[in-house]
C-alpha cells in the first residue's frame, strides 16, 4: 500500500492532534481547507443539505457586491440540534470550524459564554444607520433573545412561537367552533372532550416531550419557570439607539439571565400534573420523546385534534399535504397567564473566523428583507420582519389566522424565549429524561425534585 | 500489507483509544486547551449515580439481549436442522437474516411507529384480544422490552446462521450412535448436541455481548435513554457527557470503564469458556 | 437413513406406526413454529413496505392494510425529487465497495498471519486488535476526526474508507476460520519450495472462499448502513452516502411525511437485499468457523 506513507505521520503529531492539543493550535494557525488566498466564507447551517442550493441565493447580493468572495452553505440534517451541534463540536477541536453558523436560541448562550461567537455590539454600533431599518422591522423580544451580558450575538432572521393548531376536520365534527384568542384552560379542556367524544379513535390533543412547544407551553401559561429569570444590564446602548420611541422595548435588559432553578416550584409541577391528567382521561396519549416527527403525521392524517405548533408547522402540513383550510391556528389558551413562549434563529459569526468583516457583511444581507425571504421560503418558519407577514405570503399554505404568529409577540407582551442558559443542553437532556419519568411513574413531584436537583448541579458545574 | 493492515488499526482505532485514555485525565471542552486533572474524572464517576445506573441499565439489557438471542436463535436453528430441503432452509436464513440488512436507526424509526401506544399496529392487535393500551415506550418496563425486542430481532439472523452452521457440522454418525442408543430428542441435545456446538455458543455469546454493551441507536431513536433514566446506557451517557455537556474529560473516562468492563466480561466469558467449551 | 433408523429401533408394526405419527407432528410442530417466527421475523419490513406504498393520509388506518392492494408509488418519486438519489446511491456504492474490498484484503491477510505466522508480540498484538472492537466509535470520533483533519481529508469519501481499511472483526473472523485448518497443507507446498506469501495465495486463500463472503456481506451491511461518521466526517451534499441523505426525508424536527420517510428506508434497503442473495448460499459455510480456540 504505497498510501501507507500518507497517512502515517509521525506518531508525535498523531498523539498532540489526537490529544487535541492541536486545537489551540489550530485557533491560530490556518487549517488545511482553507488555506488558500482567494477568500472565502463557509456559513454552517442546521438544515436540508438539498435546499443549500436555493439558500445559497440568500448570498448572491453579497456575493455581486464582494466579487472574489466565495460563499459556501454547508448544511447538516441530522435527527436533532445535537447531532448539527456534534459535528461543529468536531470541526471546532480539529481547528477548521467555518465563519457563520445558524444558531437558534438554544445555543446562543452556550455559543456566548464558550467565548466561540463574536459579539456584534461594535459592527451594530459603526453600521447604526443602515440597521435602523431591520430593527424597526423586528420586534425588541425577538432581539433580546439573542443577548447575552449585554451583547448582541446574532440578528434574528425567524422565531417560531409556541400557538395552539386545530385539525379543522375534526373541530367540525364536534361541533366546536374556532374559539376567541382569551380563550381559557377550561375551554380547552371542554374542546378536548368533545373531540374526543365525536371520534373516539382519535386523540384530542398531542404533544412531543421536550424544550420548545411542549408542557413547557402550559408552563409559561401557567406562570412558571423552569428557571429563574433575569435580565442582564447593559443592553441600553441598543435599546436607546434602535427603539428608543418604542414602548414594547420598555425594561428590556442586555439578555436573559437565567438564574436558581425553580423546576420544583408550584407553578411548573401543576402545569405537568395537568399534562398527566389529560393522559388519565385519554385525551391526550403517551408523547414522542425528541422529535415531532409522528405528531406532524398524526395531525395530518386527521388523528390529532389539537397541537401547539409555531408558524413552521404552517410550512411543515402544507408539504405532508393539509390544504390550507385542513388547519387553522389560534394563541396558546390563557391559564394564569396567557404567556407564551418561543424560539428564535439567525446566524453568529465565529470569533476563530479569519474574514469578519466579510462575514458581518454576508449577515446583514441575510437580515435584509430578500435575504429572509430566502430563509423561510414555503413557510418552514416565520420571518421576524414584521412587514413580511403578510396574507400574500400565507395564501398557498395557510392557515387562515396567520396574524396569531405576529401578534402573539406584539400583543402578549410578557411572550419570552424558551429558557436556554448556558448549560443548555444538559437542561434539555434532563427535562427529556424527568418528563417520562413523571409520565411513567406517576410521581411528578418526585420527578421534578428530580429535574430541580439535575438543573442545580449543571448550573454548579458552569459557573 | 499485514504491516499496512495494522498501521492502519493502529492510526485509527488504537491512538484514538490512547488518546481516550489521557483525554480522561484532563478537563477538555473541545474548545478551549485541556488541563490536567490527573484521576478526578474518576473519582466525580464513582460517585456520579447516572453513571452507575446507566451501567446497571447497560448490563441488564445486554444480559437479556444475548440470552434471548442464543436461546432463541438456537431453538429456531434446532427446527431449521429437522428439514433437508435446501430450499426451505434457504427461505428461512432469508426471513431471518433480512434484518440484520436495515439500519439499526432505520428500523428503530420503523418500531417506533409499530409500538405506538394508540395508532401502533402492536397495541391494535392486543387490543383485538383483550390486552387494550399496553404503554410501551412510555413505561419503564414496556421500554425495556421493546428496546431487548428490536435489538434480538435485528441480530437474530447471525446467531441462527451461525448455529444452523455448528449443528450441520457434526457428524451424521454421532447422532445416529446416539439415536442407537435410544436417546430421546432432549437427551440428545444436551449430553450430545450442545456439548459439540459449545465453540459456537461461545463465540456468539462473546460477539453478542460485546455489541450489546455499546447499544446507542435504539434507544437513541426509540426513547432518547427514558421513560427517566430507564434505558440510558453507558454509551447514551458518554455521548451526552462529550458532546452535549462538552465534558470530553469526563465521557473519556466513562468510556475507559466500559472498556475495562468489556474486557473484564469477555476474559470471565473465556475463563468460564474453558470449562464447559468443548473442543473436538 | 431415516427408514434405516427407525426400522432398528421400532419391534412392532404399531411402535413403527406410533413413532412415525410421532415424527409427522413433531414436523408439522416444527413447520408451525418456524413459519410462525419467520413470519414475526419479517413484519415489520412488510409492514414499513406497504406503508411506504399507502397515501400519507391512509398510514395509520387502522386495522393496518398488510398487502398493498393499491400501490402508490408517488411515495417514491417523491423521494427522488426530494433527493439527489442518484449521487448518493453512487457514493455510497463507491464507499461501501471499497471498504468491503479491502478489507476482505487485509482481515484475510492479517487474519493468516495471526493464526499461521509466528512472529514475536503476536497475541500481544491480536489482543490489542481485539480490544479496538469494545471501543463505542461515540468516544474515539473527536481524535478521528482530528487526525483526519490533518490529513486533509475531511469532507472527502475517503475519510470515511481510509480509517477502516485494517478492520478488526474481519481479522478476528478470519484467524478463526484459518485457525481450524490443517497446517500439514502449507507445509507440504513449502517443502516444495513454495514461499510463505505464495503458500498463503494458493493454498490457504482460496479455501477461505465461504468466511470472505461472510465477512464481505457483514461489512456491507454494516457500512452500507453507517450514519454516525459520514454525519461528523460530510460536509457537501454532493459527497453523501445514503443514509446521511435520507435522514433528510425525515426533514428538521422530523416534519417529513411517514410514507416517504418508509419509501426512504425501503430503497435504502434494497441493495442490500441484493447483495444478500449474491452471497447466502456462503454464509452457512462462512460462519461455520465462529469457534474458538
Amino acid at each position: 500500500m504505497d498510501s501507507s506513507a500518507r497517512f502515517s505521520p509521525s506518531r508525535r503529531a498523531v498523539l498532540s492532534g489526537a490529544l487535541g492539543l492541536g486545537a489551540t493550535a489550530a485557533l491560530s494557525s490556518c487549517s488545511a481547507s482553507s488555506g488558500s488566498d482567494s477568500k472565502a466564507l463557509t456559513v454552517a447551517y442546521f438544515g436540508d443539505p438539498k435546499s443549500a442550493a436555493s439558500l445559497s441565493k440568500v448570498a448572491d447580493p453579497f456575493r455581486k457586491a464582494n466579487p472574489g468572495v466565495t460563499v459556501r452553505f454547508v448544511g447538516t440534517t441530522g435527527t436533532d440540534w445535537n447531532e448539527f451541534f456534534t459535528k461543529l463540536l468536531a470541526q471546532i477541536a480539529a481547528g477548521n470550524p467555518p465563519d457563520i453558523v445558524s444558531v437558534a436560541t438554544e445555543g446562543v448562550q452556550l455559543f456566548a459564554s464558550k467565548k466561540l461567537a463574536e459579539p456584534l455590539d461594535e459592527y451594530v454600533k459603526r453600521d447604526k444607520s443602515e440597521l435602523q431599518s431591520y430593527f424597526s422591522d423586528v420586534h425588541p423580544s425577538l432581539v433580546e433573545a439573542m443577548m447575552y451580558e449585554g451583547s448582541l450575538y446574532e440578528l434574528p432572521t425567524d422565531f417560531n412561537c409556541g400557538n395552539m393548531y386545530f385539525n379543522s376536520k375534526l373541530l367540525k365534527q364536534a361541533r366546536v367552533d374556532y374559539p376567541a384568542a382569551d380563550w381559557t384552560m377550561d375551554d380547552f379542556h371542554g374542546i378536548a372532550k368533545k373531540i374526543s367524544t365525536a371520534a373516539p379513535d382519535v386523540v384530542a390533543f398531542n404533544w412531543v416531550v421536550r424544550l420548545w412547544g411542549s408542557w413547557t407551553s402550559f408552563m409559561y401559561a401557567n406562570g412558571g419557570n423552569l428557571l429563574t429569570e433575569g435580565k442582564y444590564s447593559g443592553g441600553d446602548w441598543l435599546w436607546d439607539t434602535f427603539y428608543a420611541n418604542d414602548p414594547a422595548a420598555k425594561g428590556r435588559g442586555g439578555g436573559f439571565q437565567w438564574g436558581a432553578p425553580t423546576a420544583n416550584s408550584d407553578a411548573v409541577v401543576e402545569s405537568l400534573e395537568y399534562m398527566l391528567q389529560l393522559k388519565r382521561e385519554a385525551l391526550a396519549p403517551q408523547p414522542d420523546a425528541g422529535g415531532g416527527g409522528t405528531l406532524q403525521g398524526l395531525f395530518t392524517n386527521n388523528k390529532i385534534g389539537m397541537s401547539i405548533g409555531g408558524g413552521f408547522w404552517a410550512g411543515g402540513l402544507h408539504n405532508a399535504g393539509m390544504g390550507m383550510n385542513d388547519f387553522d391556528v389560534q394563541l396558546f389558551p390563557k391559564w394564569k397567564t396567557q404567556r407564551h413562549l418561543f424560539g428564535t434563529g439567525g446566524f453568529g459569526m465565529l470569533r476563530s473566523s479569519k474574514n469578519k468583516e466579510l462575514a458581518w457583511e454576508l449577515m446583514k444581507s441575510m437580515s435584509s428583507v430578500e435575504g429572509i425571504n430566502v430563509l423561510t421560503a414555503g413557510n418552514v418558519t416565520t420571518p421576524a420582519r414584521r412587514s413580511m407577514m403578510t396574507a400574500d405570503r400565507y395564501a398557498s399554505t395557510g392557515p387562515k389566522h396567520w396574524q396569531v404568529f405576529y401578534d402573539t409577540l406584539t400583543k402578549l407582551p410578557d411572550t419570552a424565549p424558551i429558557p436556554a442558559p448556558p448549560y443548555y443542553n444538559q437542561m434539555a437532556t434532563a427535562l427529556v429524561s424527568r418528563t417520562t419519568q413523571a409520565l411513567s411513574s406517576g410521581n411528578v413531584r418526585s420527578a421534578l425534585d428530580g429535574l430541580q436537583g439535575d438543573l442545580e448541579g449543571a448550573a454548579n458545574a458552569v459557573t | 500489507m499485514i504491516a499496512a493492515s495494522l498501521a492502519v488499526i493502529v492510526i485509527f482505532t488504537l491512538a484514538p483509544i490512547v488518546a481516550s485514555v489521557l483525554l480522561s485525565l484532563v478537563s477538555w471542552d473541545a474548545i478551549s486547551p485541556p488541563t490536567f486533572v490527573g484521576l478526578g474524572n474518576y473519582e466525580r464517576l464513582l460517585q456520579d449515580q447516572a453513571v452507575i445506573r446507566s451501567f446497571w441499565v447497560t448490563i441488564k439489557l445486554a444480559a437479556m439481549i444475548v440470552a434471548a438471542q442464543v436461546v432463541i436463535g438456537l431453538g429456531l436453528a434446532l427446527l431449521v436442522q429437522r428439514f433437508r430441503s435446501t430450499f426451505l432452509r434457504g427461505l428461512f436464513r432469508t426471513a431471518f437474516f433480512l434484518p440484520l440488512l436495515v439500519s439499526a436507526a432505520s428500523i428503530s424509526i420503523v418500531f417506533t411507529y409499530l409500538f405506538n401506544d394508540k395508532f401502533g399496529v402492536v397495541n391494535y392487535y392486543l387490543g383485538l384480544v383483550g390486552m387494550s393500551g399496553v404503554s410501551w415506550l412510555g413505561s419503564e418496563a414496556g421500554a425495556t422490552a421493546t428496546i431487548v425486542m428490536v435489538a434480538v430481532w435485528q441480530q437474530l439472523g447471525f446467531v441462527f446462521i451461525l448455529f444452523v452452521a455448528a449443528l450441520s457440522s457434526i457428524p451424521r454418525d454421532v447422532l445416529e450412535a446416539v439415536a442407537m442408543d435410544g436417546a430421546g430428542p432432549i437427551r440428545t441435545f444436551f449430553a450430545v448436541k450442545l456439548p459439540l456446538i459449545s465453540p459456537t455458543v461461545f463465540f456468539a455469546a462473546v460477539i453478542g455481548l460485546i455489541n450489546a454493551l455499546q447499544l446507542f441507536d435504539q434507544p437513541w431513536v426509540m426513547t432518547k435513554g427514558g421513560p427517566g433514566d430507564a434505558t440510558t446506557t453507558t454509551v447514551i451517557l458518554i455521548y451526552q457527557a462529550a458532546f452535549q455537556n462538552l465534558q470530553f474529560g469526563y465521557g473519556s473516562a466513562i468510556s475507559v470503564v466500559l472498556f475495562v468492563l468489556l474486557m473484564i466480561l469477555t476474559w470471565l466469558q473465556f475463563v468460564a469458556g474453558r470449562k464447559w467449551v468443548f473442543y473436538a | 437413513m431415516t427408514s434405516t433408523v427407525l426400522s432398528s429401533r421400532a419391534k412392532t408394526p404399531s411402535g413403527l406406526r406410533a413413532r412415525v405419527a410421532a415424527r409427522i407432528a413433531g414436523r408439522i410442530l416444527a413447520v408451525v413454529a418456524l413459519v410462525a417466527s419467520a413470519v414475526l421475523v419479517a413484519l415489520p419490513i412488510v409492514w414499513a413496505i406497504s406503508t411506504s406504498l399507502r397515501t400519507p393520509a391512509t398510514s395509520y388506518d387502522q386495522p393496518p392494510a398488510w398487502l398493498p392492494t393499491d400501490p402508490v408509488w408517488t411515495n417514491y418519486s417523491a423521494v427522488f425529487t426530494a433527493v439527489p438519489l442518484l449521487t448518493f446511491f453512487i457514493n455510497s456504492v463507491v464507499v461501501t465497495g471499497l471498504i468491503v474490498v479491502l478489507q476482505l484484503i487485509t482481515s484475510t491477510m492479517s487474519g493468516y498471519a495471526f493464526a499461521m505466522v509466528r512472529f514475536r508480540g503476536r497475541n500481544a498484538i491480536f489482543a490489542m486488535v481485539l480490544a479496538t472492537l469494545m471501543v463505542p466509535a461515540q468516544t474515539t470520533i473527536i481524535p478521528v476526526y482530528i487526525i483526519i483533519s490533518r490529513l486533509g481529508l475531511v469532507d472527502s469519501r475517503a475519510s470515511l474508507v481510509l480509517p477502516v481499511i485494517g478492520g478488526a472483526f474481519g481479522t478476528f473472523l478470519m484467524r478463526q476460520y484459518f485457525l481450524q485448518m490443517p497446517r500439514e497443507l502449507g507445509e507440504a507446498a513449502r517443502v516444495d519450495g513454495a514461499g510463505p506469501f505464495r503458500v498463503f495465495r494458493q493454498i490457504y486463500a482460496p479455501l477461505a472462499m465461504a468466511p470472505m463472503a461472510t465477512l464481505a456481506v457483514l461489512n456491507f451491511s454494516a457500512y452500507w448502513n453507517e450514519f454516525f461518521r459520514p454525519l461528523i466526517f460530510l460536509q457537501d451534499s454532493s459527497n453523501f452516502t445514503l443514509p446521511l441523505g435520507l435522514v433528510t426525508l425525515q426533514g428538521n424536527f422530523g416534519t417529513g411525511s411517514v410514507s416517504i420517510v418508509l419509501a426512504g428506508i425501503v430503497l435504502a434497503l434494497l441493495p442490500s437485499i441484493v447483495v444478500f442473495a449474491f452471497t447466502q448460499k456462503y454464509l452457512v459455510e462462512g460462519v461455520a468457523v465462529g469457534s474458538f480456540r
